[in-house]
């Protein structure tokens, strides 16, 4: 009671706020799988921050000594291989998670009103984590690292008007030189996390605001429908969720450990490069079409997909089709898969 | 009746959750071991001999100082015993009572230790203040002569840079006895300080 009196005298915050502050009353749906989309990537953000503070003890960012470092990890450092492969798995759970969710809000509609500016937000994640899978892959500093950098800067550099810009900053200079590594790292370690973070807040925030999307299911009776509270129950289930994502983290890690390729040689480009699995796409529409329409193509897509609610939104007053998006999203995920699957399966 | 059964209920709530709460930590507490495991640095417990130095580098006396692959500091003395024979004595330059680096001092044939006036006799033993109290010796290195050049037998731990151990080139300053051997230029400096 002392104790308590004590904090209270300290901290102005009564049980009854903090219990308010946490026990956030969430809908029975989110009780399926499907919607937990949201909360594993947040929760695999977290293991990327853990793995990824872990690796910054040995990782060295320059171009002298990154290879070696990440060979130390890899080979030398007691647990280093399963560190970096659980970072590595993560990364692409967490690519998939993100597409998943956004998926899912996609095809039930829960951008619309009042939602859109949360949707904005989330392309805005979207981005972030696929930039963030950029960047860490080329601090490898393996062939494959080396020459998916490059690549990636020149694609940039054929964005009309800005896209010098954009390559110098990116690579320190015209090409990749020692200061490249060092401001991936950076990048990589400092800028994207603190900005995705600070969406993660903003797009928590708008959640809360407007409450969770609310569905009706046909199987759900008036006694099943209703809330339950986040604290304990929710958080209960995520920690047990938590804890089965590390398991499954760990099996993958222990059976398809990250793989250490040759050391980068900036005077030969491998015969077959390919980037990451969630670049498949790009890389394949870039060989379809000449760069600067390649270039310009993705980014009039990325553009829709960002403005999609406000798109949708006139579709459905000024025509018919009101379950156009639904049509549009099929043909795009059939499209994204087939390209995906396409450049996974041929050698060039 | 109605009491046992909800004593029952919050019994077997109780261990339901008592069990949630041991799996929980005991899934998480491992991946904490495995972080901690992780972040302790490895201690290598493999030696090998490796090249120093040409032996006539080192003159009667004279001494240098060289990083090992783990990052210890070695002082390496020649010496010729009463015999004639050339010795060198390979001596951890870490102070075995708080870490400070020694040095060898030719003319009082001492290792010196500024942090707290340890002194340590040409063997690495303690005879003077806080190690000779408690009863610490520098670490001796083993070290041998072939066809003229010095190796010594050190861990080979490696650092993340591949550090493969190297001669550090000593300060040229004051060697009196005692004290920081580049005491002459900070007393220099004191001087220049306004009283």
């Amino acid at each position: 009671m002392t104790a308590t009196r004590w904090f209270t005298d300290r901290l102005p915050i009564s049980g009854d706020q903090l219990r308010e502050l946490t026990n956030e009353p969430v809908p029975n749906h989110l009780k399926r799988w499907w919607f937990a989309l949201g909360g594993t990537p947040a929760y695999l953000f977290v293991i990327q921050i853990f793995t990824g503070i872990l690796l910054a003890f040995y990782y060295r960012a320059s171009a002298v000594t990154a290879y070696d470092s990440v060979a130390f990890i890899t080979n030398e450092a007691a647990f280093g291989w399963y560190i970096r492969s659980v970072h590595k798995w993560a990364a692409t759970l967490m690519i998939a998670a993100v597409i998943l969710h956004q998926m899912r809000v996609f095809f039930t509609g829960a951008y619309r009103k009042p939602r859109e500016i949360n949707w904005v937000v989330g392309m805005f994640i979207l981005m972030c984590v696929l930039m963030l899978g950029f960047t860490g892959y080329a601090l490898v500093f393996e062939q494959l690292s080396y020459w998916g950098a490059t690549v990636g800067a020149n694609i940039a550099d054929q964005v009309p008007v800005i896209g010098g810009f954009i390559k110098r900053m990116m690579l320190g200079g015209d090409d990749y030189n020692s200061l490249t590594l060092p401001r991936f790292f950076v990048v990589h370690a400092a800028i994207l996390p603190t900005t995705l973070v600070l969406l993660l807040v903003v797009h928590i925030a708008i959640i809360r605001m407007q409450g969770v999307t609310d569905f009706k299911f046909k199987d759900e009776t008036e006694e099943k429908s209703g809330t339950f509270h986040f604290f304990p129950e929710h958080f209960y289930t995520e920690l047990i969720i938590g804890l089965t994502l590390m398991l499954i983290l760990s099996a993958l890690a222990t059976i398809s450990p990250a793989a250490l390729g040759n050391p980068a040689n900036p005077l030969q480009t491998p015969e077959v490069i390919k980037p990451e699995w969630f670049f498949y796409v790009v890389f394949r529409w870039l060989k379809l079409f000449s760069v600067t329409v390649a270039v310009l193509s993705t980014g009039f897509i990325v553009f829709a997909m960002i403005a999609w609610p406000f798109i949708d939104e006139q579709i459905r007053k000024r025509t018919r089709f009101k379950d156009a998006s639904v049509w549009i999203g099929i043909g795009a995920v059939i499209v994204i898969v087939a390209m995906t699957v396409w450049e996974a399966v041929v050698k060039h | 009746m109605a009491e046992d059964t909800t004593s029952q209920h919050s019994r077997r709530d109780f261990l339901s959750r008592a069990a949630m709460a041991t799996g929980l930590a005991g899934g998480y507490g491992a991946f904490g071991m495995i972080a901690g495991r992780y972040l302790y640095p490895a201690r290598s417990a493999e030696t090998a001999w490796l090249y120093v130095s040409d032996i006539n580098r080192l003159s009667d006396g004279e001494s240098l100082l060289y990083e090992a692959p783990d990052g210890e500091k070695i002082t390496v003395t020649r010496s010729t015993t009463t015999a004639g024979r050339v010795e060198f004595v390979a001596m951890s330059s870490t102070c075995p009572h708080l870490g400070c680096q020694v040095q060898w001092e030719p003319q009082n044939s001492r290792y010196f230790c500024p942090c707290h006036n340890g002194v340590f006799n040409p063997e690495g033993v303690a005879t003077e203040g806080p190690p000779a109290d408690a009863k610490q010796s520098l670490k001796r290195y083993p070290a041998q002569v072939e066809d003229g050049l010095l190796f010594l037998e050190v861990r080979t731990e490696r650092l993340v840079a591949g550090n493969q151990g190297k001669i550090i080139e000593a300060p040229t300053c004051g060697n009196g006895p005692g004290h920081d051997p580049c005491l002459s230029p900070i007393a220099a400096r004191g001087k220049e300080r306004p009283a």
